[in-house]
This record gives structure tokens, C-alpha cells and sequence, in this order.
């Protein structure tokens, strides 16, 4: 019972940090990444919700925004810049050729059928583009994602 | 296509370089561009002599695009002169009949900027450029198989596991427009009766 009650504490204090200083990684793929700049400049200003830090290299960064389409070609690079970031990590999918390849998909031969195919993802944001207001309505529902989450029972962290 | 009498400058080609070969197409519409077709073998000495003549030269190279016309492939050349009293621009077409391993020389020695132009050729239509000094695939993987803009082009299923083509994939437009031939053909044929 003492354990119980000491863990919960600890894990609400850890959650409450992580969430609130949320690093996403500077990366863009395509007109989803303007969104993603106007959403990180002073007009909408992301660094209210703690994630302003846009940081130039996935070993630094805990959030993926995968803004844009991301085509065949670019997504061995995708899941390669996301086993570069250092758990915990979360992904955000941006936009409809993200979330399960857009219009390109159905006309095209070179886009991937959604991000999830490579990478697992957290959170979707539906939109083409979406609005600065719909991806920080993202990033706020990972935040309460991860809120909720129990790190410390967590095998990655025990073992780590 | 600006500037230039077309006819003046194919006879100009055909008595430097013999066996040029060139003709001047014209366009059957004045909104439209005249072009000046030559010999695929000869494209290297063209261009050389295009760059360095006196008489009417071309010192920029614009643009590079291929055209797959089921028969035969095109490779057309935007061709331009960057100078305040004497600029012009021109259309040279050149054809490439082999499907199988359609080549043709690489014109980036006189025109370095080519070398991208060529590539993306390559990459959409696979004509090997000759002499090239770096021809590989500048927009789809490496190891992308078929080459897109050929009419004849299916896609490949899968690339590297992840699913390309599937066979529930469907563009609309084209069933639509398929489903509109028809029923149009269908009424035709029931008027006629």
C-alpha cells in the first residue's frame, strides 16, 4: 500500500515534467510543416504547452511531428530517425497523407499508406493541412497521454 | 520558338553538321510552338555547334523533358540565349526509338546543367544518357523498379515490404471515365439501330 501511494506521487511528478517539456524534433516533410512553423511562431506560440524547443536531432528530442507526406523513398528514413530518438518518445501524425497517405495515395505510386506502417503513432491529427489550433489540440491530448502513463511499472525503465 | 526563324536555323544545322538530319515541325496552331527535330546521333555536335556558333547561339540550356509516344520516345530540349539584344529560345526534339535500352548521348559536357536534367529523364523514362558522368536515379529510390512516366507502366506491388500498388487501389477518375466511355458508346450504338 505504501509502495502504491509513494509510486503514484513519483510517476504524477515525473508526468507532470515530461509532459510539460516536450521536445519536438525539427522535421518537416511538406506543407504540413508551414502549419507546423506558424503553430511554433509567436502567433500560436507552442511553447506555451512546454514543446517550443524544436530540436535539431532526433537523439535530443522526445516528440516526432511527422508533418507531411512522407513517400516510399523517405520512409526507411522515418523509421530510421525515429530509432534515434531515446525513449520515451512519442510521434504525432500530421495531416491526412500522414495519417493514412492522402491524396497521393489513391493517384500515386510512390507514398507510403499512412506513417503507422513504419513507425508507431500516438496521436492523429486529421486536417490537409491542419489548422496551428488542431495540432496543438494534438500535442495537448499527448499530453494528458502521457499524464496517465505509469513510467516506473514500465519494463523500459526498470530495466534500463 | 522566340526570336528565331526556325527554317534559317535548321538549314544552318544541316550545312555544319552533316547528317544533322534537321527538320522544322510546325505547330499547326500560332498559340502553339514550333519545334526543330535532329538526328538522336548527331545531338552531341549540335549542341556543341548550338553553344559556340557565331551566328545564332544558345548560351542556357533550360530544360530537358522526355516524351513516350508509344511508337517512339522524345527527348526535348528548351534551349535559350541570355542576352538583352539577341535573346531567343528553342524547342529541339530528338527521337528515341529503342524501348528495349533507348540511349542517346549526354549533352552535359557542352551544357553542364544537363546533368540533372538528364538524370531525372532517366529516372522517369530510362533512356541511358551516353557519357554521362553520374546517371542514377535522382527522384525514386535506387532500387525502384519500372520507369514511371512510360505509358506502359504498372507499378510494383511491394517496395522493401511496404505495400505499393495493391490490387483494391482504384483511380476513380479513370473508372469513372471508363464507365462514361461506355455508356456513351452504349447510346451511340442504340441510335444508330
Amino acid at each position: 500500500m505504501q509502495d502504491g501511494v509513494v509510486l503514484t506521487t513519483v510517476d504524477d511528478f515525473l508526468n507532470w515534467g515530461r509532459k510539460n517539456s516536450l521536445w519536438p524534433m525539427t522535421f518537416g516533410l511538406a506543407c504540413c510543416a508551414i502549419e507546423m512553423m506558424a503553430t511554433g511562431a509567436a502567433k500560436y506560440d507552442l511553447e506555451r504547452f512546454g514543446c517550443g524547443a524544436f530540436m535539431a536531432t532526433p537523439r535530443r528530442a522526445d516528440m516526432m511531428i511527422v508533418a507531411g507526406t512522407v513517400t516510399l523513398k523517405m520512409a526507411t528514413r522515418v523509421k530510421t530517425l525515429y530509432e534515434q530518438m531515446a525513449e520515451p518518445k512519442y510521434v504525432i501524425s500530421m495531416g491526412s497523407c500522414a495519417n493514412k497517405g492522402g491524396p497521393y495515395w489513391q493517384h500515386g505510386y510512390h507514398v507510403l499508406n499512412g506513417v503507422d506502417e513504419v513507425v508507431p503513432v500516438d496521436v492523429y491529427v486529421p486536417g490537409c493541412p491542419p489548422r496551428p489550433e488542431s495540432l496543438i489540440e494534438g500535442v495537448m491530448t499527448l499530453q494528458k497521454k502521457i499524464a496517465n502513463e505509469r513510467l516506473l511499472r514500465n519494463k523500459w525503465v526498470k530495466h534500463a | 520558338m522566340h526570336n528565331v526563324d526556325l527554317n534559317q536555323l535548321a538549314s544552318l544545322i544541316n550545312k555544319n553538321i552533316p547528317g544533322a538530319n534537321a527538320t522544322v515541325n510546325v505547330a499547326p496552331d500560332a498559340k502553339l510552338d514550333s519545334s526543330v527535330n535532329v538526328e538522336a546521333s548527331h545531338i552531341y555536335k549540335i549542341a556543341e555547334w548550338l553553344r559556340s556558333n557565331t551566328e545564332l547561339p544558345f548560351n542556357a540550356l533550360q530544360a530537358i523533358t522526355g516524351i513516350d509516344w508509344m511508337e517512339y520516345m522524345e527527348v526535348c530540349y528548351v534551349l535559350a540565349n541570355f542576352d538583352v539584344n539577341a535573346s531567343r529560345e528553342l524547342i529541339l526534339k530528338v527521337r528515341v526509338t529503342d524501348r528495349v535500352e533507348p540511349n542517346i548521348d549526354s549533352i552535359m559536357k557542352v551544357y553542364p546543367a544537363a546533368d540533372w536534367q538528364e538524370r531525372e529523364v532517366y529516372d522517369m523514362f530510362g533512356i541511358k544518357f551516353n557519357n554521362h558522368k553520374d546517371l542514377r536515379r535522382i527522384l525514386c529510390p535506387d532500387d525502384w523498379q519500372g520507369w514511371p512516366l512510360r505509358k506502359d507502366y504498372v507499378a510494383q506491388k511491394f517496395y522493401n515490404g511496404m505495400e505499393v500498388y495493391p490490387d483494391a487501389k482504384m483511380n476513380f477518375e479513370d473508372r469513372d471515365f471508363i464507365v462514361r466511355q461506355a455508356m456513351i458508346k452504349k447510346a451511340q450504338e442504340t441510335k444508330a439501330q
